[in-house]
């Protein structure tokens, strides 16, 4: 009986977890561990200037005297991190494709199977794909269109040669090398990551996407994504990502940069369901990323969606810089966590110009034994005249094993911003759920709708493909918490 | 210990042997300990205090002190208890002692207060207290700068009540620092009421400690006015150690100049069915800095816990600074629990309005101000405490339209 | 002289002109209704009369009894005896209305040289015009204006007004949101303020607060200016034909 019962559970598993193949694939490594030699490699591999290198080299040398400084604040449990056990490039064998028809079609499977074709003929209408696999970007879609337009979109490492005076501008001047922990780790060996450059004046007509997937076992992933929205353009962009089922976790540190120019806006959204370990924590994604937008522009304006679903921790603030005046920051956010899942996940909205205005809006849902915590903060700088921010956090705990948290830091200078914070807890009501079931649904089906209504407001804020996507992913993440 | 996690600080050996005691060996918190980020120690820590000394000469209760019709009164200068200048009669139903300070661990605070402090002020009560017990607190530290630690017990037993009030003042002298720490015990179906009013000379310290624990059926209702100090803490922590307990803790705040007032508080909700609120308000002048942290913890048993917290401020010039973080830490799912936080000015159209009725701006805000911590006072369930602590902030309007700005 | 008398008032909100020359004279003891569509500058004339900020005066003069209106204070305006019954009054929460009005009345006593009023005279006035108005007493004890539903709201401005006995009011589309019981109400307290040393300006969209206020002069708004003035059959005109013509005039 308890075999089965088990076989049942390993199959339930995998049903929940579709993602969680492994793509058979012969792959460049570089040596286990990390040190310069290391650093060197991966700037060679990439055929990298010297100034990259040498910049690599800082963060690296930089990073070793934060050996004391591993972020410890979050409210996050998890073994110490042996950063020598890990693999710093890994890289699909065959490179320098002349186009999409030279991909190992392995890949072109492991992308199909993910519901992200790469063929153009195949492509959902209107998005443009660069897919990351472990360390290196393979394929950008919709190239051409997008370069008669003036868009750059193409690997950071294809920038960094392309394009190297705006890569050198740009590069680590939202989050410096000095950042944190995890942030200059990546600046050490982040390997690949999308470049996207908006021209003046141009309102991107295609949502552009990345899609990354981390397949090698022990490999770490440090992707870099920097955006560069010129004066007066527009870019949505999208970010899914995905990883194979594996007993030992993984660390994904990525690093994302936006920059918006006067009455530039940008969008970014990401769907993050990275392996979350099964139903006893073993294995999964340690998701440690470092996100910052940078409004430098008057009326400029970044919004930041994300849908939080995967990873075993997930380590995140995507964040805005509120530079220009009358700049805009915006942050929606659903983080579902079940089982051993643990997030401490949230923003900071640093208002420095006049008549910036920001909105948090948080839905966190929390089921099986898993730790779900909002940490955001709101600043307001003494210069910030007439600054606003409203915050909204509300948390849906879902069985009496978990834990929901909110930790909101409100630091105002100036007299005549205005700051709102409100922040709810509760659980899903039985009134609601029993008129669910009154009315034929199952348990599951009912959850997933009511928990759906719960993140609206923030679900709809995502492209409609990422939407209806999400939407489903929400219902599956909780599978198996009710009842 | 990591450097920022700790501030040297003046309370050691040489400290310890002018009192003739054992020297305390902990540390005071530094500036990376999350606690106490927005309340750094430093100024504090520069000052080369010495124990206040015990027998200094005082006449009178100074004129900051409210004057509480019918009150029995308590007064502690320096710390030690001066029958001379209190009004012990207490009444029935409550019984004063002086016990020994029991030397447990807790915070670094705490234990300062544990290895320094001269005799606790006990109060048991038994019965239902009728007169209001006002205990003073003066800090008096003549020429050179000096250290106090008060310590009071307040042991509800089952079914009694007392209404207590608590004033911290100082005299004119040099800067002195004052540490209280209060241990309250609220019994089955007792119910504790606590109005404490701080307000330090412009150049003191007051870090002060409540540990409140609250049992079934227990109700426990506080305010805590902070209206001056160099650097105020009023940290209170409360536990719920018994189903059906209830907890009102509300607080107010004006401060100008360079003052910094910091409300910090936890409440741990360890069972079911009880309930906590907290309103606090605060308005800031000058350069002033106001902190309020508070944490509303919900261990896994406590179901049907039912916590609120609200935490709002208003700037009256540029130049204050306001931090806020109010926590949810919750870990049962049958439960209602919500905070809210705003920061802001005063409304311009509640002005214009006020203008369009003939008021001038002055009286305006006054009454703006005034309504805007209403909200808080209000909460207090005592009529005669809520309007002495109503007269306070408004004399606290009054001087600072006398302040030349 | 005329008790309020607005000159060739030019206004304008962020550059923005609104008021384009106004000219409108109130006598002592007169009803003026001031009608048009939305968006002509019927709120900012008020608001501009009540000198709220934000609001800048271009052009043109505005004179209660002869004393400069522009050269004052808001509070000032109001204690010279201008009163603005507001479209949406403010909820000030932890004010009650009895601070407030009391605070109010002697600001304006104490303008007139008279001593504050005593503290159960007050009472004595409240109760009496609270029961004239219709309303509970104890709505006094209320924070000012807060969780007061439509009505409430527009009969506390009405209890101001009868409180603070204005030389010249000035009701802000008192009409809006009210209930056909309501408005009875308001203009019933309006009509009992009327006196032969006071007038009254009164803004609406709609005729129908004109069946119950009892007024003399109606005048037209439109894109900013007076585009026509008349007596009362120019508000059964306006409910009978619409503004359509003074619109196409005003363009």
């Amino acid at each position: 009986m308890a075999a089965t019962r088990e076989t049942a559970a390993a199959v339930r598993d995998v049903e929940q977890y579709k993602y969680g193949f492994v793509t058979d694939i012969e792959s460049d490594k570089a040596p286990k561990g990390l040190n310069e030699d290391i650093i060197r490699f991966i700037s060679e591999k990439k055929n990298e200037p010297e100034w990259m290198l040498e910049w690599r080299l800082k963060a690296y040398r930089y990073w070793l005297t934060l050996s004391d400084e591993e972020p410890e604040w979050a409210k996050l449990h998890f073994p110490k991190i042996d950063y020598q056990a890990s693999y710093y490039y890994a890289a699909p064998k065959r490179e320098k494709l002349a186009s999409l028809d030279e991909v190992d079609p392995k890949l072109l499977d492991t992308y199909k199977k993910l519901g992200i074709p790469l063929l153009e003929q195949q492509m959902l209408a209107g998005v443009a794909v660069d897919a990351v696999f472990d360390s290196v970007s393979v394929a950008t879609t919709y190239k051409k269109k997008l370069e008669e337009m003036g868009v750059i979109f193409m690997p950071i490492s294809e920038a960094l040669h392309k394009h190297p005076e705006l890569v050198k501008k740009h590069l680590g001047s939202v989050v410096p090398y000095s950042d944190n922990f995890y942030a200059t780790l990546n600046c050490a060996v982040f390997t690949d990551g999308s470049f996207v450059y908006i021209p003046k004046g141009l309102r991107c007509p295609m949502e552009l996407s990345t899609y990354f997937r981390i397949n090698e076992k022990n490999t770490g992933q440090f992707e870099r994504t920097l955006i560069i929205a010129d004066e007066g353009s527009y870019v949505s962009y999208l970010e899914g990502c995905t990883a194979p089922q594996r007993d030992e976790n993984q660390l994904h540190a990525a690093v994302v940069e936006l920059i918006a120019l006067d009455n530039a806006e940008i969008k970014y959204s990401t769907v993050q369901n990275w392996y979350p370990g099964d139903a006893d924590g073993k294995g999964g994604i340690f998701n440690f990323v470092t996100k910052r937008g940078a409004c430098r522009g008057k009326n400029s304006k970044i919004m930041w969606t994300q849908v939080e679903t995967g990873s075993a921790i997930t380590w995140k603030y995507p964040s805005c810089i509120l530079q220009g005046d009358n700049s805009v920051g915006e942050f929606y956010s659903v983080a579902i966590t079940n089982n051993r899942q643990q997030a401490d996940t949230g923003t900071k909205m640093i208002h420095l110009g006049k008549g910036t205005r920001s909105k948090i809006i948080s839905k966190g849902i929390s089921a099986g034994r898993a730790e779900n915590t909002y940490r955001g903060l709101v600043r307001i700088g003494a210069k910030a005249d007439q600054a606003r921010n409203y915050t909204q956090c509300d948390s849906l705990l879902i069985g009496d094993k978990c834990g929901a948290h909110t930790v909101p830091y409100i630091e105002s200078r100036n007299p005549s911003a205005q700051t709102e914070h409100e922040a709810t807890t509760s659980k899903i009501s039985d009134d609601q759920l029993f008129y669910c079931l009154q009315r034929g649904m199952t348990q599951e089906e009912a959850v997933s709708l009511i928990v759906n209504g719960f993140c609206k407001e923030v679900l709809q804020t995502l492209p409609m493909e990422f939407a209806v996507e999400a939407q489903k992913l929400v219902g599956i993440s909780l599978e198996g918490s009710v009842g | 210990m990591k450097p920022s996690l700790i501030t040297t600080h003046p309370f050691g050996e040489a400290y310890a042997k002018s009192l003739g005691v054992a020297p305390w060996r902990g540390h005071l918190p530094g500036p990376k300990v999350e606690e106490w980020r927005f309340t750094p120690l430093r100024n504090l820590a520069k000052i080369a205090f010495a124990p206040a000394a015990i027998n200094v000469s005082v006449d009178i209760i100074p004129r900051t002190v409210p004057v509480i019709q019918g009150a029995a009164r308590l007064v502690l200068v320096n710390g030690a208890y001066r029958k001379d200048l209190s009004d012990a009669n207490l009444g029935k139903g409550i019984e004063l002692s002086h016990g020994k300070v029991p030397a447990k661990e807790g915070s670094s605070l705490i234990a300062l207060n544990a290895a320094y402090a001269p005799a606790s002020l006990a109060l048991h009560v038994t019965g239902a207290v009728k007169k209001i017990i006002h205990i003073i607190s003066i800090g008096a530290a003549e020429v050179a700068p000096a250290a106090l630690h008060p310590r009071i017990t307040i042991t509800a037993e089952t079914s009694s009540s007392v209404t207590l009030v608590e004033s911290h003042v100082g005299l004119p002298g040099e800067t002195y620092f004052s540490n209280p720490v209060a241990s309250i015990t609220v019994g089955e179906g007792a119910s504790v009421r606590r109005y404490v009013s701080v307000d330090e000379d412009n150049e003191a310290f007051h870090l002060a400690t409540s540990l409140v624990k609250v049992a079934g059926d227990g109700n426990y209702e506080a305010f805590h006015l902070g209206l001056g100090g160099a650097l105020t803490r009023q940290e209170v922590r409360v536990a719920l150690t018994g189903e059906n307990a209830n907890v009102r803790l509300n607080g107010a705040y004006a401060l100008n100049g360079t003052s910094h007032h910091d409300i910090t508080t936890v409440i741990d909700h360890l069972l079911p069915n009880c309930t906590s609120s907290q309103v606090f308000k605060g308005v800031v002048d000058g350069e002033s800095h106001g902190v309020y942290q508070g944490r509303i913890h919900v261990a896994r048993d406590a179901q049907k816990t039912d916590a609120r917290q609200l935490h709002k401020a208003l700037f009256l010039s540029r130049g204050p600074a306001i931090d806020c973080k109010p926590e949810l830490e919750i870990y049962a799912d049958d439960v209602q629990c919500a905070h809210g936080a705003a920061t802001g000015e005063i409304d311009p159209n509640h002005l214009f309005y006020l203008a369009a009725r003939g008021i001038d701006p002055e009286t305006a805000r006054d009454l703006l101000v005034e309504g805007f911590l209403a909200d808080a006072v209000n909460e207090i369930s005592d009529e005669a405490v809520r309007a002495v602590f109503g007269a306070a902030i408004g004399q606290w309007l009054k001087l600072r339209q006398a302040r030349p700005s | 002289m005329a008790l309020l008398e607005i000159k060739n008032l030019h206004a304008s909100v962020a550059g923005k002109e609104i008021l384009k020359g106004i000219t409108l004279k109130l006598q002592p003891g007169e009803v003026h209704a001031i009608m048009g569509p939305n968006g002509t500058g019927k709120s900012t004339l008020s608001n501009v009369i009540a000198g709220r900020e934000g609001y800048e005066v271009t052009k043109g003069e505005v004179y209660l009894d002869g004393q400069d209106v522009l050269a004052m204070a808001a509070d000032e305006r109001a204690r010279a005896g201008i009163f603005l019954a507001f479209q949406y009054p403010v909820e000030i929460p932890g004010v009650t209305t009895s601070a407030f009005l009391k605070t109010a009345l002697n600001a304006k006593r104490r303008a007139e040289g008279k001593p504050e009023i005593d503290a159960m005279d007050f009472l004595k006035l409240v109760k009496a015009k609270t029961a004239a108005l219709g309303m509970p007493y104890d709505m006094i004890k209320r924070a000012l204006n807060v969780g007061f539903s439509g009505g409430e709201k527009k009969r506390a401005e009405v209890l101001q007004m009868t409180m603070l006995e204005p030389r010249v009011a000035i009701l802000d589309e008192t009409d809006s949101g009210l209930d056909i019981d309501a408005l009875k109400i308001v203009s019933e307290g309006v009509n009992s303020l009327r006196s032969p040393d006071r007038a009254f300006l009164v803004i609406t969209h709609y005729q129908r607060l004109l069946y119950y206020i009892v007024h003399d002069h109606v005048h037209v708004l439109a894109n900013g200016r007076v585009v026509a003035s008349g007596g009362k059959e120019l508000a059964l005109e306006l409910e009978a034909e619409g503004y359509a013509k003074y619109l196409d005039a005003a363009a």
